[in-house]
């Protein structure tokens, strides 16, 4: 399984399949500076994921898809946002619920409305184009990898740079941090921080919804209730790995993309567990943040060493 | 009259009011464009709540604001801002992850299409730091930096909003020395500037060496106004700790027997890490009370806590009647005898959502007759409750009420009551009167006599010098994490106490005195 | 060695307890989740009341409707009392859903593996060590938090993940059942079985013992001095701290009920219902009693009526999807608006009335 093909097609799917973990993992990035931890990640994509096939299949458009994807998911963030900021329920109970929620409404409507139960794939159902780019694609290695998707895998490779950008160098993006870091210190300096938090959340579930949308029209054109299949907290961990800075967030991104795609490859072959290799992302976070802890812990021994030498010399 | 031409704020009659608290009583205050005044006062005097109103963060009851002679209103600090005024607070308001021109410019930042200019940032805030003569990292984090710069960067935050008048609140509090004359040099330059400078402070050698003009507060009130050439350091001491000394209350001398308490060398951290004890030395013995007199934030909060074992003391030793304490838990060190009226009593002493009975019971629960093999017995844990209401009598409705619906004289006695209960040996009261009425604050102090009648000991820590005057024996001054003096209550002088307080060196001292032995020599402190 | 003060997060129901008093804390998030359902259901032209009626027919109405509702409630029980032993404590434990994970593995393995013990030996047994399982998983995310100050909110939820892959690994590899394709383990001996009240379901003893295991909870945490120092450290810890109670044991104590209970509640799924270890056998268990527990708040019995009111949406919702054609997923809306309220402050603003609030 080591053969160079292999590799290739893997690192391939990487990219398509980390797609969807990333955007969510940036969306969560933007949420976490701002200050809130977005637990509704795997809610706001399934609502993507529903909104886009609904919209595509009503439509026949995948473009149509991909806003009705956007709405749907927006709809439900600003419930998020509401509770979480404005009602000020708490946030780790309401990301749960919201999750439950969007779980739920999926599998009432679909009946409802199409009498499906399990898969909703209708007929006419536009899936999302794949582009082929000129030239690059006839380069051996490099045209597998770079060509070939669908748009949303290149607007997620985009959406690191422009989360980058939004948070270090736009105003609303400093005051979205300052906001998220030292509320008071923000609220000091003149910023609208639940403003600015209601506006991370709306962001976040914009990507999370792009992220839903690439599931269910181009990994695959159906929708079933259970299609983000845990995505949202493997993105919850990237960016807790990540410490939420949007590349560091990227590489654990698809550095988790990889594994999942490794697992489907697995399917196949005999010998490593998938289920062990669907365990590691999740194993990692709790090791990252352990590290992170010991670190901090470190630095203020050292720093107490210091204060005590200090005072000893006074005394 | 030039000080009429001149008068460029003045704050008529400002009064405040909080919940049982009256923080700024017809306050008059008036400041002349370009001088620096200070604003002096022990805590509780009112001074940070004026500066707040003036900043915009509180609203005044009553009185007015006047700038530039016409009246206005301030509702917010974005109104001071527009006013021109600055405020650099106490505690910096600066987010520690972003880079010190991040912080400077945050909410007031130069911008292009939503893109911030960077550039142009740059340039205006090297611009002010250049006329001051500073030059500071731009592009590093607040968090890797010391207080020092960290304070430079709140001053230019408000020198970018173009403030002309400028307030301090106790700017130096965490600052080196070599990093407060870096503060003056930037303050009497920025005065010389044309700016207005309000500085709030405890230390009596940086009002004389900086201010131009004092106005010294006390008790919600405004003691006097000072010009700073022409007046003593003892004069201002007078001011500031007034003339009302309490009545005596104890009877008859204390015959004070072996130590029950005894720090030595303490030294410990505060919370962000930086030195708070820096050698603390003192002992409490059977049979007295000995009284802490001393600005807040000069270590009072460490030195309890290190006593009572809720924090870790970096070196240096505790006993507990003749127990090695440094170590020991916070349990073992109330079983040796040790019981602890906490600062702050709704954070420490008390859990306001639990039950009065819950509260009274959390020193012993674990024992007889509260307990029997780790199951509580409700009947002692109430009929105990029952017993402490009545003793000391708090009015509820019952045992089982929340404390959280009591009032703070009642909240107060319930503390007092759970912490005698235990028959200490020595009884640490931090602030036991704080916030109290008066019939509370005399029956919390003939506790604390009888409990010296006893032959117990007592810390007590109170910022107010007439408690401490009427029924301790003994009082040292706690100043930068050491004992600036001690004197015997009889001896005592209210000036000399303040003095010392904040930082002064009296010339003369009263008899019985014990000074500290100046020592430059080095402790030995591994510093591995 | 400097040691930071543990710090402890307020427990998530405190402060909504205080404002809606305790009957309303309970009730509103109820009423208002049906409401939500009622509109739901109406705007998709169904009709809400007929449903609810259905529903509430289905869940009591018969011994045997009974019977399946309380089955369904079991697990619910359960977890809704180890999360709340945790959040009385101040931590918020989202990880009973990996204790149960591991608990019902445990009792599943001992049940296929000593096949030969009598069941007054093997129950007892599978229990114990289940439980034993599920509070050493809840032990790492407790000693991080009280020695590490590592946030356990994030590493409990992660651990879930790790306990579900980790035994679904064990019954797709070492311990798939053989001549299975399906991912389960080998099925218990059948004296390992929880026994059952009667043929017609599935309903079986460990609806009583999750019955006394929340009695005996609620004692613990009332009586006990170990659950006197829990609800002092929940409330107030730097309080409990100067009052001599060590703050971070008395958490991971409390940790190591909660992943108790939880163990308790898979062996308790696996042995009374599944008689084998499914992979991903939960739909959530764990995490529904989350919810449970915010309802029952401070109040550990009506942990019972909640978990009863969920088994009997489960239980109702099926028949109801059976025959009036309506999503039994109507469930989920109902439970995932319950948790959004559960914790909402300001929803009843015009309901504090009361003067003499700090």
């Amino acid at each position: 399984m080591f053969e160079p093909a292999i590799i290739l097609t893997l690192l391939s799917k990487t990219l398509e399949m980390g797609a969807p973990i990333l955007l969510a993992a940036m969306a969560g990035a933007i949420c976490r500076q701002a200050g809130i931890v977005n637990i509704g990640l795997e809610g706001m994509m399934l609502a993507g994921a529903f909104g886009g096939v609904l919209f595509s299949y009503l439509a026949h458009s995948a473009p149509v898809g991909i806003l009705g994807a956007i709405a749907c998911a927006l709809a439900l963030g600003a419930l998020f946002a509401l509770f979480v900021i404005t009602l000020r329920a708490n946030e780790i109970v309401s990301g749960l619920g919201l999750n439950l929620l969007a779980v739920g409404l999926a599998g009432y409507i679909l009946p409802v409305l199409f009498n499906v139960q399990g898969a909703f794939s209708p007929l006419g159902l536009e899936g999302l184009p794949h582009w082929h780019i000129p030239l690059i694609e006839s380069i051996p290695v490099i045209g597998t990898l770079l060509s070939g998707y669908d748009p949303v895998v290149y607007f997620s490779w985009l959406s690191v740079p422009l989360t980058w950008f939004f948070l270090y160098r736009t105003v609303a993006g400093t005051h979205l941090r300052a906001a998220g870091e030292a509320e008071e210190a923000a609220r000091a300096a003149g910023i609208n921080a639940r403003g600015l938090k209601w506006l991370a959340i709306l962001l976040g579930v914009a990507l999370c919804a792009l992220a839903g949308a690439q599931l269910s029209l181009s990994q695959v054109t159906l929708f079933n209730k259970q299609m983000t299949a845990g995505r949202g907290f493997i993105a919850l961990a990237a960016f807790y790995f990540g410490e939420a800075r949007p590349v560091p967030t990227a590489i654990a991104s698809l550095i988790f993309g990889f594994f999942e795609a490794l697992q489907f490859r697995l399917q196949a072959e005999r010998g490593i567990s998938p289920q062990l290799i669907q365990m590691l992302p999740y194993l990692a976070v709790v090791i990252a943040l352990v590290a992170v802890a010991v670190r901090k812990r470190v630095r203020l021994n050292t720093k107490a060493r210091v204060a005590q030498a200090a005072a000893g010399q006074e005394a | 009259m030039s000080i009429l031409l001149n008068r460029l704020l003045e704050l008529r009659g400002i009064t405040k009011r909080f919940p049982g608290v009256l923080a700024n009583d017809h306050v008059d205050l008036t400041v002349e464009k370009g001088e620096i005044h200070a604003l002096v006062g022990e805590n509780g005097a009112g001074k940070t709540t004026l500066m707040r109103i003036l900043y915009g963060l509180e609203q005044p009851d009553e009185g007015e604001i006047r700038l530039g002679g016409k009246r206005v209103t301030i509702d917010g600090p974005a109104a001071a801002i527009r006013l021109g005024i600055g405020m650099v607070h106490q505690h910096f308001q600066l987010v520690p992850s972003m880079t010190l021109l991040e912080n400077v410019v945050l909410g007031a930042e130069p911008s292009r299409m939503g893109v911030t200019d960077r550039a142009a940032a740059h340039k205006k805030v090297q611009e002010i730091a250049g006329s001051l003569g500073m030059t500071l990292p731009w592009e590093a984090r607040v968090a890797d930096l010391s207080l020092g710069p960290q304070q430079r960067v709140e001053t230019l935050k408000a020198l970018y909003r173009n403030a002309s008048i400028l307030i301090f609140d106790e700017p130096t509090t965490v600052l080196t020395a070599q990093e407060a004359d870096q503060l003056f040099d930037v303050l009497r330059r920025l005065a010389h500037d044309g700016a207005t400078i309000i500085i709030i402070t405890h230390k009596l050698h940086e009002v004389m060496s900086i201010s131009s003009r004092i106005t010294v507060m006390r008790r919600s009130k405004v003691a006097g106004v000072l010009e700073t050439a022409g007046s003593s350091p003892q004069e201002i001491a007078h001011l500031m700790v007034g003339e009302d000394v309490g009545h005596m209350e104890r009877t008859g001398r204390s015959q004070p027997g072996e130590d029950v308490l005894s720090v030595s060398n303490l030294l410990a951290l505060d919370k962000r890490g930086a030195p708070a004890l820096r050698g603390l030395t003192l002992s409490v013995r059977r049979g007295e009370i000995l009284g802490v007199a001393g600005v807040e934030g000069n270590g009072q909060y460490e030195m309890v806590q290190a006593i009572a074992g809720l924090i870790p003391v970096m070196g240096g030793t505790v006993k507990i009647v003749g127990h090695d304490a440094t170590r020991a838990s916070t349990r073992q060190r109330r079983e040796w005898g040790l019981s602890l009226i906490p600062g702050d009593r709704n954070a420490e002493g008390v859990s306001k959502v639990s039950t009065i009975a819950d509260n009274l019971a959390c020193t012993e629960y674990y024992k007889s007759p509260l307990s029997q093999a780790g199951v509580l017995n409700e009947g002692a844990m109430q009929q105990r409750a029952k017993t402490l209401i009545e003793r000391f009598s708090v009015s509820t409705p019952s045992p089982y009420t929340k404390v959280g619906a009591l009032s703070g004289g009642n909240v107060q006695k319930l503390v007092v009551a759970r912490e005698l209960a235990s028959e200490p040996q020595v009884l640490i009261a931090a602030y036991p009167s704080r916030g109290v009425d008066v019939r509370s604050t005399e029956l919390i102090h003939s506790k604390l006599l009888e409990l010296r009648t006893d032959g117990k000991g007592v810390l007590l820590i109170s910022e107010d010098l007439g408690e401490l005057l009427s029924i301790c024996d003994r009082i040292v001054v706690l100043c930068e994490g050491r004992i600036a003096g001690e004197v015997p209550t009889e001896q005592a002088d209210i000036y000399w106490l303040g003095e010392l307080m904040i930082g002064g060196k009296p010339a003369t001292n009263p008899p019985g005195a014990v000074m500290p032995t100046v020592t430059t020599t080095t402790t030995t402190t591994t510093t591995t | 060695m400097i040691t930071t003060e543990t710090t402890v997060r307020q427990n998530p129901t405190a402060s909504a307890y205080n404002r809606f008093g305790p009957l309303g804390q309970s009730l509103a998030p109820f009423v208002l989740a049906l409401i939500v359902g009622a509109v739901v259901l109406t705007v998709t032209g169904k009709d809400a009341l007929g449903t609810y009626a259905i529903i509430f027919q289905q869940a009591f109405l018969g011994v045997t409707n009974l019977a399946d509702t309380l089955l369904f409630s079991t697990p619910l029980i359960l977890t809704g009392v180890a999360t709340l032993v945790a959040f009385r404590a101040g931590v918020f434990n989202v990880g009973v859903e990996g204790s149960l994970y591991l608990g019902a593995f445990m009792a599943a393995w001992v049940g296929f593996t000593w096949t030969g013990l009598p069941g007054v030996v093997v129950l007892p047994l599978a229990f114990v060590l289940a439980g034993l399982v599920g509070a050493l998983w809840a032990w790492v995310p407790a000693a991080l938090k009280a020695y590490l100050q590592v946030d356990e909110v994030v590493t409990t939820l992660m651990l879930n993940y790790v306990a579900i892959f980790f035994t679904s690994f064990l019954v797709n590899g070492p311990f798939l059942a053989p001549g299975t394709a399906n991912s389960m383990s080998p099925a218990v001996a059948p004296q390992a079985e929880v026994p059952r009240f009667m043929q017609s379901s599935q309903f079986n003893w460990s609806f009583v013992f999750a019955i006394v295991l929340t009695f005996g909870g609620g004692w613990m945490l009332r009586r006990s001095t170990l659950g006197y120092a829990i609800r002092m450290v929940g409330d107030n810890s730097r309080f409990a701290a100067a009052g001599g109670i060590n703050v971070a044991r008395t958490l991971i104590y409390a940790m190591l009920l909660s992943g108790m209970v939880g163990g308790f509640a898979g062996a308790a799924q696996i042995l009374g219902v599944n008689g084998r270890f499914i992979d991903n056998f939960s739909p959530g268990y764990g995490f529904q009693g989350i919810t449970v527990a915010l309802l029952a708040a401070e109040r550990p019995l009506v942990v019972i009526p909640a978990a009863i009111f969920f088994g009997a949406l489960t239980n109702g919702g099926g028949l109801v999807q059976l025959f009036s054609n309506i999503p039994i997923d109507l469930i989920n809306v109902l439970q995932g608006t319950v948790m959004l309220f559960a914790t909402t402050r300001l929803a009843f603003k015009w309901l504090k009335s009361r003067p003499g609030k700090e």
